[in-house]
Parts: C-alpha cells; structure tokens; sequence
C-alpha cells in the first residue's frame, strides 16, 4: 500500500498545531500578529467552503453570505439583546445554518453551473436586505464599535491581536479536525461519491440530497462562526462583508490552496494574506495579479499547491 | 406463447408485475411480468430498442413505471428511489463505465461499502471505538473485493487510469461492495473481447458462489448461454419467451425476431 504523504499524517498536524502555538512568540510586532489572525479567519472560512466546493464538487457564490449573516448576527445579539459575548460566535454559527438549511433545500435540487448562479442570486439578494434594512443593520455604513471577544465569567479579555489570535486558533484547530474526520468517514466519502459521480452514488445507496443538504448546512454555520469572530476581531462590519470580492477572495484560497484536502484551504488562506500585504503597494492591481494567480492556477495546477506537494511525494516514492 | 420455466418457488426475490412505461405516444415496455428467484442468474435479452433498458432502469427505481409493480424482497418498491433499492439490496452497474474518476481503485470500492456502514462523520468526531473497528472491517472488505475480482495489484491507481477491461472489473466490485442480494448487470461484456468475455462467465460463476443473485441485460450470445440459468426475452416492449437459454435460443418467434432466421448453437 502507498504511503500517505507526510502532511496526511496525525504527526504532521500535531507539529502544525505546535509551530502554529508558538508562532506569536516569535512575532513580535502586532502587524504580523494581525495578519496571523486575518489568516485564522480566513481558513475557518476556506475551509467551510471547502466543504461545499472540494468535496461536494458544487460551485457556490453565496457563502460570502453566511460569513455576513454570522458576523451581523452575533453583533446585533450582543449589542441590541445583550447576548453574553461569549456565545456570539454560537448564535452566528446557529442563525447562518439556519439560513443554510433554508437556502440549501431550495438550492441544492438544481446542480452544477444552475446552482451556482442560484447561490449568487440568494447571496444578492442577502446583501440589497443588509445594505437597505437601515433600521436593523444600519445599512451602508455599517456596525462600528462592536464590543471585542470576552468570557467575563472567567475574566478572559480578547481585545488583543495576541490574546484574540488564540482563540481563532483554537477555532481554527476545531475546524481542521472537522474537515479531517469529514474525510476519513463514510459521510466524507458519500460528498466525494457525490462529486465523483452523482448516478453512481445513488446506486450504492447514497442520498444525494441529504448528504448535499448536511453538508451545505454544516459549512454555511461553520462560515457564520468564522463572521462572528471577524466582527468581533476588527469590529466594524459593512454589508460588504457579504460582496463577491469577499466571495472571490474566499474562491482564490480554496482553488489555490488545493481543493478537497484539508491543508489546502488554509495555506491558501496563507498565500492570500501574504500577497495581500506584500503588494499592498500595488494598490488595486493587486485583484488582478490575484486573478491571474487563480488563472494559472486553474490551468496547470488544478490540485492547487497542495498538489505539487503529492506529485513531489509520488515522484520520490517511484523512484 | 411464452416458454415457461418450473416457478415452484415460493418467494421470488424480485418480481415485476404488469411493468410499463410510456414515452409519450410510445410504449418502451408493455405489462411486461416475470419473477427471479434468489440464486439465478437471468439473462434479459432481446434486439436494439426491444426496451431492455428501460425495464432495467425501472427494477432499479431510476426510472418510475408508468403501470405495474415491481417487488423486491417481499416488499411493493415501485415508488422508491435509486439510492432506497441500494440501501435495501439491489446494486447495479451501467452500460457506460461509470466509476469515481478521480479517486484510486481502493477507495471506490472503499465508497462503494457505503450502506453497510453504521456509523459516519459525527461518530468519527467522536472517536468512537466502533467507528474505528467498522472502517477497519470496510477496508479488509474492500480488500476482498479487489482480490476477488483481480484488482489486487491496483488498489493505488487512479481509477481513470486504468484499461478498460479493469474498469468493468472495479464497476462489479464497486457493486460487489454495497454486499447485494441482487446484482443487476447491464451489458457487462460490452467492448469485450472473447477472452475477457469468457473470464466474465467464470466471474458471475463465482459472484453467484458467494450469494448473490445475478440478473444480467447482454448482447454477447456466448455470455447469455454460457451464464444463464434462464433467459427472458423482450421485443418491442413486451416478454415474449422465458426459459433455459437452449430452449429459448430454439423457440421460432425467438428465432425469428432476435436471433435471425438461422438456428443458434449454443
């Protein structure tokens, strides 16, 4: 039997948890230490989408979204209810599913380039509410002073990039273990089957529309935790959250990164934050180098990066 | 009309009763009835556009009969669908190859346990010890298989990479894996050569020693008569002949719409 590559292994991740546990201690300016968090955030994010795009094989544009949904919900609870603070990013994850549940059962009887168009349309018409509902959300102008992340009951305080970067790692962490049990069960397998062969799938016993209806709303409420903490974190949100440079941003990473994996989404988390800031002085060029990127991408290296890694592995192994 | 085969049976395994479907103005398949008991192997044949096909669809719920019945199991399945008759027993394969491109021959079959599994994503997250004995007895399952069909040696390829012939091969031992009462095949000797025809016949042989009951659609005459224990013939819709394949290869209105005018030696 072929050995698994050396990032599949349980070794691997534990030293990526570790490196990732002691990175701030080496970072010592808080730029970076915010770029750390961005990026935290971020492949909550792509992984979510990863769900619905590596796996499932289901294009989607609405997930820019949920991640709006989640990040305004948990604002609006804590700020207009006073919902504890601390179960902001639960009530996010709660309401965002719960919009998936909705969303996925209509949207999810029609595949391929249908569905993606019908996702881009609820995604519009999430943000024209968001944008208008002026009473609510307040409109274009957005929530500003969003108090930041705390458990007062246990006198944790998360205004901090330092302090905020553990609690999105911890996040993060949980995440990863999702998408990774994900594939190592049946359920995961089913998503695959799905995307490998819908017909096929069914005749082995799988319900497609159940399996896509989980996975659909399992991912949209990961993305409403992932709002929820990115609200929290630079508390200010705009209905911009929920715009397709959001949601292209979120594509980029998933396609670059290496789709259907578990380590792709978050290194593509990784390259996007670091081209972001390294060519901050290319102002808007940036989106079309970012483009490009996903053009190139697309073309030769339709693994991603991630599969450069397993091609290097297999070569090796051959030889 | 019909050559009857002994049906002393009590429980069919699969019965369609009064099968139909319309396309429109066209009748693809008319009342068509006929029982399988388990253990046969039933060969469904008949000339292009007899409507074969669209029975085979409608025994697996791809399809929903316009009349009729179809029961499997003891059990009215005629408004199920495809992924419900799997999960009670029946698998199938598909006249064009159809496999999971993308993913190595071990995990199609690995996929294809699928409906034996209890427990799934949640139970993992858990980390459940019967989590982890099942996938282990999936994969030495899925191993089996591989062995089974001759796929052994492959089990890290990329299932599109393989030849054609392995391919058919992985399409039964994906189906093989979902563990069937019956196995529906559909033209399982397509695009094979003689030789490779022949180690078909050895291997539905076999699939039947481990307590599947096969119902096959196929065009290759030497695979029907090498196989079958009956055969079933359609033309233009409806059953017109039922029995041993020397019996039925002999029957005149057999003869005349399918087999050409000249006697057939099996």
């Amino acid at each position: 039997m072929r050995a698994a590559p050396f990032f599949e292994s349980a070794k691997a991740w534990w030293l990526g948890l570790g490196v990732t546990l002691v990175a701030p201690f080496a970072a010592f300016n808080d730029y970076l230490l915010h770029m750390m968090v961005l990026w935290g955030i971020y492949s909550i994010l792509a992984l979510s989408l990863n769900i619905i795009v590596g796996f499932l094989g289901e294009l989607t544009f609405g997930h820019a979204a949920f991640f709006g949904i989640g990040a305004y919900a948990s604002a609006l609870l804590v700020m207009g209810l006073g919902l504890p603070i601390w179960l902001g990013p639960l009530a996010a994850g709660l309401i965002a599913g719960a919009f998936g549940l909705v969303i996925g059962y209509v949207a999810l009887r029609i595949v391929g380039p249908q569905f993606a168009i019908l996702t881009l349309g609820f995604g519009a018409i999430i943000q024209t509410i968001t944008n208008y509902w002026v009473d609510v959300t307040r409109g274009p102008m957005g929530i500003s002073q969003i108090p930041p992340f705390s458990i007062d009951a246990l006198g944790l305080d998360f205004s901090q990039a330092s302090h905020m970067y553990f609690l999105v790692l911890a996040c993060l962490t949980l995440a990863v273990y999702l998408s990774r049990t994900l594939q190592n069960s049946r359920t995961g397998r089913a998503y695959v089957a799905i995307r490998e062969n819908p017909e096929l799938a069914q005749s082995i016993g799988i319900n497609t529309f159940k399996n896509k209806w989980l996975a659909f709303t399992v991912a949209t409420a990961m993305a409403g935790v992932g709002g929820s903490l990115y609200g929290h974190y630079l508390r200010v949100i705009t209905p911009d959250l929920m715009s397709l440079s959001y949601m292209s941003a979120l594509i980029i990473m998933v396609i670059v990164g290496g789709k259907g994996t578990t380590l792709g989404p978050v290194i593509g988390a990784m390259v996007y934050i670091a081209l972001l800031e390294s060519l901050r002085a290319f102002g808007n060029l940036r989106l079309v180098i970012f483009a490009a990127m996903l053009i190139v991408c697309v073309i030769f290296l339709p693994g991603g990066l991630i599969s450069v890694w397993l091609r290097w592995h297999n070569r090796v192994r051959e030889v | 009309m019909c050559v009857k085969f002994d049906m002393s049976h009590p429980a069919p395994l699969l019965q369609a009763q009064q099968l139909s479907r319309h396309f429109g103005g066209l009748v693809a398949v008319n009342a068509v009835d006929f029982e399988i008991q388990s253990g046969e192997i039933v060969g469904l044949i008949g000339p292009n556009g007899a409507g074969k096909t669209t029975l085979f669809n409608m025994l697996c719920a791809s399809m929903a009969p316009t009349h009729g019945k179809v029961i499997f199991n003891g059990e009215d399945c005629t408004t199920l669908s495809a992924h419900d008759m799997a999960q009670r027993g029946m698998a199938r394969t598909f006249q064009i190859t159809s496999l999971f491109p993308h993913l190595s021959v071990f995990d199609n079959v690995l996929t294809g346990t699928y409906r034996q599994q209890q427990t799934g994503w949640w139970a993992c997250i858990r980390h459940q010890a019967r989590y982890k004995q099942e996938e282990a007895e999936m994969a030495a399952q899925a191993c089996g298989i591989l062995e089974f069909v001759g796929l052994a040696g492959r089990r890290d390829d990329l299932a599109m990479t393989l030849p054609y012939g392995d391919q058919r091969k992985l399409e039964i031992a994906i189906a093989l894996a979902t563990h069937p009462k019956l196995l529906l095949l559909d033209e399982p000797a397509a695009g094979m050569n003689p030789d490779e025809g022949a180690k078909l016949v050895g291997m539905i042989k076999d699939i039947r020693q481990r307590g599947v009951t096969v119902v096959l659609v196929e065009h290759h005459m030497k695979v029907v008569m090498g196989v079958c224990d009956r055969v079933i013939v359609i033309a233009s819709g409806e059953k017109i002949a039922e029995g041993v394949p020397q019996h039925v290869a002999n029957h005149p209105e057999v003869i005349r719409v399918y087999l050409g005018r000249e006697k057939v030696h099996a």
